[in-house]
């Protein structure tokens, strides 16, 4: 199962807090309007050209506008930005305001964001401070140096305490409490 | 990625040799264990795609150890592929043939039956006895412990050691031992 | 609009039908053959493919769940513990962490989760609760916590 057949696009959550802090740079590289001067849903779209377009132009030097009329066509606006997407939107019967704001929308927009499936909803540059696992982390030292296979490591050392053993700690201690030790005969 | 973070990367999915000692263990019951190293199932970054298994080299496969009965009882089924090609070899029989395959087919038969199976039996090396090929050896950087206990023989400890180690009775002098 | 010449016999079978099987064909762009292009065949495993997305979702849930408990298995046994003590003593703890945090703490922070682990078997000893499911297997080292907040802590916080 692989996601090079999928359309639907997917990616990480990204947040570029540097654009702004020093110099803002305009993600949207062109703009391009499709309209047609006499159908009636390109009203607000003409309106738009007509009274605002000029002043859009001159304020964000950096982004091109084209327009296309195209005749007996609907009103399409497509965005392209500087990381490659394409976000085509159509403008059908939407007031003069209500484009305006969505043409502010995709200028301030850093890509085609409404439509990436976010692979997981959290993202960070630094996800570990301890330094991510690794088979070393926990590995006795000393394992550096040995000769494998050697009985100190291979033996079980987890095995509860046979009779044997309990029986000479007994002894040792014992010994160390009184220092005559009495064996049966 | 960064050099830093290159490096990183490398000590994290690094791949270690282990070795195991297989003297008068069980294969079933060392082949669970066994079986976690060469999957990955021992780390925390485990995930089944991830190829994050190690390398096991299990030694003394001679010296293994069937519980009760299982050296004469159990048997092992085989299949040529071509019609009569069926076969059961007993445990004593398959032994002295290959002193692998019984600790191999634990260790086969652990595992889930995937096709993940074979890519991971092939990391795993079984020497019947004690030398191993120097260039595995060389690789091995950790001692996976054993299950059972393998008690030391009395003539292998040193006699100071046994003449010093506490009596709780002892027999009296003028004892005739028969 | 002009016809020059009588269309007969011409029937609609809806008035939208393009539009009802474009949305169907838009879902199947990816498939092979006659799946991608002849709607009948399209329609049938469209369907199957919602079906079956619409179960694993369920499905990647469990998935993840059960990675989880893989992940802090393994963490558990490098420090000779197991899963079932660690979930024990932590409750008993009052550390509400899920199998989600634990797993990563294990994968990022592995000191954190050497001493969570430490924590979870010294408040199992001071409770005196012997865990029937551990076999004994030797795989890690021992844990060696030595913390005089944490004893008076853990005895205060006892369940």
């Amino acid at each position: 199962m692989s996601n090079k057949h999928l359309f639907l696009n997917s990616g990480f959550v990204r947040a570029p807090l540097q654009n702004g802090v020093g110099r803002y740079v305009c993600q949207l590289q062109r703009i391009v309007l499709k309209f047609c001067k006499t159908h009636g849903s390109c009203r607000g779209l003409r309106d738009f050209i007509e009274q605002d377009l000029v002043d859009f132009a001159k304020q964000n030097p950096g982004v091109v506008v084209y327009l296309k009329p195209r005749r007996h066509r609907g009103p399409v606006a497509v965005a392209e930005y500087l990381n490659g997407d394409r976000v085509w939107m159509n403008l059908a019967n939407k007031t003069h305001s209500e484009i305006t704001k969505w043409i502010e929308v995709l200028r301030t927009q850093q890509g085609d964001i409404a439509s990436t499936r976010l692979r997981k909803y959290q993202y960070t540059d630094h996800p570990s401070i301890q330094g991510p696992w690794t088979p070393f982390t926990f590995k006795n030292p000393e394992l550096n140096t040995a000769v494998l296979p050697d009985q100190k490591f291979g033996a079980n050392d987890r095995l509860p305490m046979s009779a044997t053993e309990q029986l000479r700690l007994m002894f040792e201690k014992q010994k160390l409490e009184e220092g005559d030790v009495k064996t049966a005969e | 990625m960064s050099a830093f973070k290159r490096v990183q990367q490398w000590a994290t999915f690094a791949r270690t040799w282990h070795v195991f000692d297989c003297k008068w263990q069980d294969p079933y019951d060392s082949a669970q264990v066994i079986k976690k190293y060469l999957m990955g199932l021992h780390k925390p970054i485990y995930h089944p795609t991830n190829d994050c298994g190690d390398v096991v080299v299990c030694i003394n496969s001679r010296d293994i150890a069937l519980r009760g009965d299982e050296w004469r009882k159990r048997a092992y089924f085989h299949h040529t592929g071509y019609p009569g090609g069926a076969s059961w070899t007993l445990a004593w029989e398959l032994h002295n043939k290959d002193p692998t395959m019984i600790i191999r087919k634990a260790i086969y038969r652990s595992m889930k039956g995937n096709l993940q199976r074979r890519h991971t039996m092939e990391r795993l090396f079984i020497f019947p006895g004690e030398d191993v090929p120097q260039d595995i050896m060389q690789n091995v950087t950790n001692q996976i412990r054993q299950l059972r206990l393998v008690p030391t023989r009395l003539d292998h400890i040193p006699e100071e050691e046994v003449q010093k180690y506490p009596k709780v009775m002892d027999y009296p002098q003028d004892y005739v031992l028969k | 609009m002009v016809f020059l010449s009588i269309a007969n016999w011409v029937r609609s079978r809806g008035p939208d039908e393009i539009w009802r099987k474009r949305r169907v064909f838009k879902l199947a762009a990816h498939y092979i053959g006659r799946r991608r292009n002849c709607y009948s065949v399209a329609v049938r495993n469209v369907h199957r493919a919602l079906v079956y997305a619409t179960k694993a979702r369920q499905l990647k849930k469990q998935d993840m769940i059960d990675l989880w408990n893989t992940r802090i298995t393994a963490a558990c046994e490098q420090h000779n513990i197991t899963y079932y003590t660690l979930k024990e003593g932590l409750d008993r703890s009052n550390i509400m962490l899920d199998r989600k945090s634990l797993s990563d703490l294990a994968a990022w922070e592995p000191r954190t989760f050497e001493c969570l682990a430490a924590v979870a078997k010294q408040k199992i000893d001071y409770d005196g609760f012997i865990d029937g499911t551990d076999r004994k297997q030797p795989t890690g080292v021992n844990l060696n916590l030595k913390d005089v907040m944490l004893e008076a802590w853990l005895k205060e916080n006892k369940k």
